[in-house]
């Protein structure tokens, strides 16, 4: 498998797949420009966080809703979409989540480390457009 | 044919996990959610992660606002 360095490199590179390099001024040596820094800022946040996790003030316990299972977070997601309105996409949800074995089921060692990701990144980005 | 059978279990939840990802409009698609499973794998905080990516999107948001004022 590859290692935290290359998937980091990778998760750079697919951040940027959709600028025009040719249309670039700056040329190649931009290229890598770019990617030098876009790596410094991943490496940047991700050492911030587990720094912040391992100081004094991040060492007294999870809160109640940090101490909460990915599973169960979706679950409030779902209902949040319900009160909203948003019923079909609820009712998905929650079948999806259904579907989801636990960890040996889904061929996944850390299925809850990614549904906790995905909780963390909800609503990062807006919705797709309404088609009619 | 085990690991055949394990193949088919990780690419059935691939697809759940990418179809619970739309609905939570995490922005990620298959190919940066696929490196995010394996990061995860790695044994990468998710938290720390998903910051990780918030910061990607902040940086790679910037330097397509300086491309579209460039070109």
């Amino acid at each position: 498998g590859s290692s935290i360095t290359e998937l980091l490199g990778a998760l750079c590179d697919t951040c940027v797949s959709g600028v025009s390099w040719k249309r670039r001024a700056w040329g190649t040596a931009s290229r890598e420009r770019v990617r030098r820094a876009l790596r410094k800022r991943a490496y940047g946040a991700l050492l911030a966080k587990l720094f912040q996790e391992g100081s004094p003030k991040g060492r007294h316990g999870p809160g109640p809703i940090a101490s909460t299972p990915p599973r169960n977070k979706v679950l409030m997601i779902s209902f949040d979409l319900r009160v909203a309105g948003y019923q079909e996409e609820a009712e998905r949800l929650e079948e999806l989540l259904g579907m989801l074995g636990d960890g040996s089921d889904s061929g996944l060692g850390e299925l809850d480390s990614v549904l906790e990701l995905l909780v963390q990144l909800a609503g990062s980005v807006p919705p797709p457009p309404a088609s009619f | 044919m085990a690991s055949a059978a394990n193949l088919n279990a990780v690419r059935e939840t691939m697809d759940v996990l990418l179809e619970i990802s739309r609905l939570l409009n995490t922005g990620l698609d298959m190919e940066s959610l696929s490196i995010c499973v394996r990061l995860c794998e790695q044994g990468i905080n998710p938290e720390a992660l998903s910051s990780v990516i918030k910061e990607l999107r902040k940086a790679s948001d910037t330097l397509k606002a300086t491309e579209n004022s460039t070109s």
